[in-house]
């Protein structure tokens, strides 16, 4: 029931050392940072970048404020509510485009819609996962109790809950892998109902961007190829993160982190935006703050400059 | 070496073929029946080592399970300072060795004064133990699997096995017990009480287990997820689906289901490109986790196997050892047959003393060899016999022979006959049927201007004709030497013929005497085939039909005689019904029409070719048909 910290450094004399902590534990969803770091693709960009988890319990935003880390990974709704908490944090890279957030239910339970979910026990994650599904829920006037889950999906598989939060990449294939066929549960994607709000990005403490913008740069650029190499290489890139899943001492196996690595790979698309990769979408910033001002019923003042400060150029690839 | 026709080939064939099918019956029989006590006892022994194995898990499971509830029991009592219960917890790890940790957690302000979070916890470190009271935001554990659930559902949970980084990395799992206590006289739920179980010796007992070669026992959690395994990478890294995944194994994934299901069974399955496996599994009673017992099926039924080749082996030498004494015995028993085979040949070349097979048995042999002396004596006898007659049979051609060539000197055969009479032209030709024949004719001059010729047909035919014909030619002869008119000789030859003819033969006859000088030809007809007339100026004439019986028939008939001239050129053609009626295979005759036809058509020919011409067109007509009747014919040209 205790917890730990694990930390990982490629350790190379002469470089800049950059902290990188990504908002969980070791799994595929962060495949490109470790690939970069294995393949040298950061030591090569003059870094000596040292990889940092943090826990069910204890945010990656912690990190950030105690200064352990100098860039992290945070969902888009995360980090504009520790902005508005008052951090003083910027987007340097938005890496994921797509929500991958969606609701479960088991088909033989009756619930088809959302309608559905009236009254109904709906488990979620306790930080950074909440904001999207209840802004959905109270923007369709359904009222659920909302129930806090730390990290399994045994509250759900032993009938506790009536709907379960899920990743598309992460817990809806764990339930497939404890043995619940797929045609055995109703799928409600979030995105479909008009709240696609991508995910990862990375964040850094305002001065470290006045500071340090090159070793930034370095570091985004250098994370891009990582995915690059991930997504043209994704068994090694699978191997490479049960094998550091493994050091430690995280549960995993190939074929859920293979299906996680392909999800998230998708969640990188860019294509009908029509903007670079790393780049945050004005609309997609817009709608977030809208979303967290309905939540939170307060005025939130932020703007997409003052958020959004990309390391690298933002031009709009051509349609 | 056995020849491929031969008998014992055949029966060793046909004996091996139905002992053959008779032993693929046998088999596959036995090893469906084999098979299927093999399934049966090795169920039968998985249900026993799961059971054994669970009965062992349970005898730890079920004792600690009693911890957490008898602090609930005790908590219901009545209220303690909460911190008091530490001892209690440091007691509950030195008493219980396999205890690692056990906790008392209480719900979000249940003591207003000591914050939301409150738990009590102590957990073994080195030969002590250590205690605390932990809970704040950085251990929420109100989310936590081990509270949250077992709160929701108020009863007791067993949790999924985790490895605790804090206790060095060991395979645990919580128990927990939701706990009740008297608040204003009424009792309330009020936290979760804990025992956290250390499972490493779940490994070394589940492990132990032996079955066959590579076999192995593993259990699952209530999610499927390895708990232990013979391959420790596997423990809470892989879970049967994941692996199912892993592998392409959809039959694993049914396992699993199956199992997590609560169901129990012992049945097949396949992981792509491996051998098939067996599996038992069934649920421990506390916690649904699920014991597996794996069974490799070459191993399995690798005793049927060896006994199978063995016995395969002990079939075909059975096989060897049959098909040897079958042929040893049929070729005992045939061997005379060979024998037999070769006197048959050896008497076949006519030596009909050919020493014969020995057959001491009294069978089918015995009665064969009874058969084949009885042969030998049969044909030599026979063969005496036919020796006999055939020299008798010899001996007759001979002399039919000398008497053919005797008959044939009787009548002229020299042509042209008489180079110094210009004014006739003659030729005439005699085929007999038979080596002897009844058919003559006869030409001779009487004087110096009267030509005499005649032509008959016996009848009968062979021996008997030729002696009456021999006999007609001789008085013909003798007669015609003192008279000239042909009624007188006719009827004094047939005075002869006719006295003392007791076997009553007769003989057609045709008699001619031409005179030389004035072409008068005056002639009688004794029952004989009219002769046809070729005159040079007008044609075919023939003869009335002959109004006198044959000669030879009765004594005293009276022949009369008539008389034709003839001019020079004029060509007579006078034959026996050989001709007329010469027979071929559709049994046509050539008849008079056809011969006319012919004579017609070479009526300017000479004597010796028209009879040529007539010659070929009955060969043409009876073609290979033996010739049933003697062939005369005769012709006579008249130059004046």
């Amino acid at each position: 029931m205790l917890l730990f910290f694990g930390g990982l450094s490629a350790g190379q004399a002469g470089n800049e050392k950059l902290v990188f902590a990504p908002h969980w534990l070791p799994q595929a969803q962060f495949a490109g940072y470790y690939v970069a770091r294995d393949q040298g693709f950061y030591a090569e960009a003059g870094l000596d970048v040292e990889i940092i988890h943090p826990s069910a319990a204890v945010n990656a935003i912690h990190f950030l404020e105690d200064g352990r880390a100098d860039v992290i990974s945070l969902f888009l709704v995360s980090a504009l509510e520790a902005l508005r908490n008052g951090l003083d944090l910027v987007n340097i890279a938005q890496i994921s485009q797509h929500s991958a957030i969606m609701f479960v239910s088991m088909k033989d339970s009756g619930i088809e819609t959302l309608e559905d979910f009236e009254g109904k026990k709906v488990g979620v994650w306790m930080s950074g996962f909440r904001e999207v599904p209840e802004s959905l829920m109270r923007s369709r006037g359904i009222e659920v109790e909302w129930v806090p889950i730390l990290s399994t999906v045994n509250l759900f598989l032993l009938g506790g809950l009536d709907v379960m939060t899920v990743m598309w990449y992460n817990e809806y294939n764990q339930l497939y892998l404890t043995g619940i066929d797929r045609d055995e549960m109703n799928t409600f994607f979030l995105a479909d109902y008009g709240f696609n709000i991508p995910e990862d990005g990375l964040y850094v403490l305002e001065h470290t961007l006045e500071e340090r913008p090159e070793d930034l740069r370095a570091f985004v650029e250098a994370t891009l190829r990582g995915w690059e190499y991930a997504s043209a290489n994704r068994e090694y890139a699978v191997q490479l993160v049960v094998d550091l899943m493994r050091k430690n001492h995280v549960s995993s196996n190939r074929a859920h982190q293979r299906w996680m690595l392909n999800r998230v790979l998708e969640t990188h698309c860019v294509q009908e935006k029509g903007i670079r990769v790393s780049q945050l979408y004005p609309d997609d910033f817009h709608h977030t703050v809208s979303i967290i001002e309905s939540t939170r019923n307060v005025a939130f003042p932020v703007q997409y400059q003052d958020f959004f400060k990309p390391v690298l150029p933002g031009i709009r690839k051509p349609q | 070496m056995i020849r491929k026709n031969s008998m014992s080939f055949r029966i060793i064939t046909r004996v091996l073929l139905i002992t053959i099918s008779l032993f693929v019956v046998i088999m596959v029989g036995y090893y469906y029946y084999t098979s299927n006590i093999i399934k049966e006892s090795t169920r039968e022994n998985a249900i026993q080592l799961a059971g054994n194995l669970a009965g062992k898990i349970e005898q730890v499971l079920q004792p600690m399970e009693k911890i957490p509830q008898m602090v609930a029991s005790t908590m219901a009592l009545g209220l303690f300072d909460p911190d008091s219960l530490l001892p209690v917890l440091d007691a509950i790890i030195m008493n219980n060795p396999t205890v690692y940790g056990s906790a008392i957690a209480f719900e979000p302000d249940f003591f207003p004064d000591k914050g939301t979070h409150h738990m009590l916890y102590a957990h073994r470190e080195g030969e002590g133990t250590q205690s605390m009271v932990i809970g704040g935001e950085d251990y929420n554990y109100f989310y936590m699997d081990w509270y949250q659930i077992p709160a929701m559902f108020q009863s007791p949970y067993w949790s999924e096995p985790y490895y605790d980084e804090g206790a060095g990395n060991i395979l645990m799992a919580t128990y927990s017990v939701p706990f009740y206590c008297r608040r204003q006289g009424e009792l309330r739920f009020a936290g979760i009480a804990t025992v956290d179980l250390e499972l490493d010796w779940l490994s070394d007992l589940v492990n132990e287990a032996r079955i066959f070669d590579t076999g192995y026992a593993f259990m699952l959690s209530a999610n499927g997820m390895a708990v232990t395994h013979p391959d420790r990478a596997m423990i809470m890294n892989k879970s049967i689906f994941s692996n199912a995944e892993e592998w392409n194994a959809p039959d694993l994934r049914e396992v699993g289901r199956d199992l997590l299901k609560g169901n129990s069974r012992f049945r097949e399955y396949h992981i792509p490109g491996r051998d098939k496996l067996w599996i038992f599994y069934r649920t421990l009673e506390s916690n649904q986790w699920a014991i597996n017992v794996v069974f490799p099926d070459r191993e399995m039924f690798a005793s049927l196997h060896r006994m199978n080749i063995l016995l395969i082996v002990f079939i075909f030498a059975g096989l060897v050892l049959l098909t040897l004494i079958i042929s040893g015995v049929v070729n005992r028993l045939a061997a005379p047959l060979t024998h037999f085979a070769e006197s048959a040949r050896i008497i076949a070349e006519g030596n009909f003393d050919a020493k014969l097979p020995e057959v001491k048995t009294d069978d089918e042999m015995k009665e064969l060899h009874n058969a084949f002396s009885h042969m030998q004596e049969e044909l030599a006898e026979y063969v005496v016999n036919l020796k006999e007659a055939t020299a008798a049979k010899e001996k007759i051609e001979s002399e039919l022979r000398i008497a053919r060539d005797i008959q044939l000197a009787m009548i002229p055969h020299t042509f042209p006959p008489f180079p110094d009479l210009p004014q006739i032209d003659l030729y005439a030709m005699l085929k007999s049927a038979k080596e002897v024949g009844g058919d003559l004719y006869d030409f001779f001059v009487m004087d110096k201007d009267k030509f005499c010729f005649a032509i008959g047909d016996v009848s009968g035919k062979g021996v008997p004709a030729s002696l009456f014909m021999a006999m007609t030619r001789t008085l013909l002869r003798n007669i015609a030497d003192k008279e000239s008119s042909p009624a007188f000789i006719m009827e004094t030859l047939n005075k002869s013929l006719a006295f003392n003819n007791e076997s009553n033969m007769f003989v057609t006859f045709f008699l001619g005497v031409l005179d030389l000088r004035s072409g008068k030809l005056s002639y009688a007809n004794a029952g004989h085939n009219p002769p046809v007339l070729i005159r040079a100026e007008d044609g075919l004439t023939v003869f009335e039909p002959a109004k006198s019986i044959p000669l030879g028939l009765f004594e005293d008939f009276i022949y009369t005689e008539a008389s034709v001239d003839l001019k020079p050129g004029d060509i007579l053609f006078a034959y026996t019904d050989g001709v007329s009626e010469a027979e071929n295979e559709q049994e046509e005759l050539f008849n008079e029409d056809r011969m006319l036809e012919v004579i017609g058509a070479h009526k300017n020919s000479g004597p010796r070719e028209l009879i040529g011409f007539m010659e070929a067109a009955i060969e043409t007509h009876v073609q290979s048909f033996p010739q049933s009747d003697d062939i005369t014919m005769m012709t006579i040209a008249y130059n004046g």
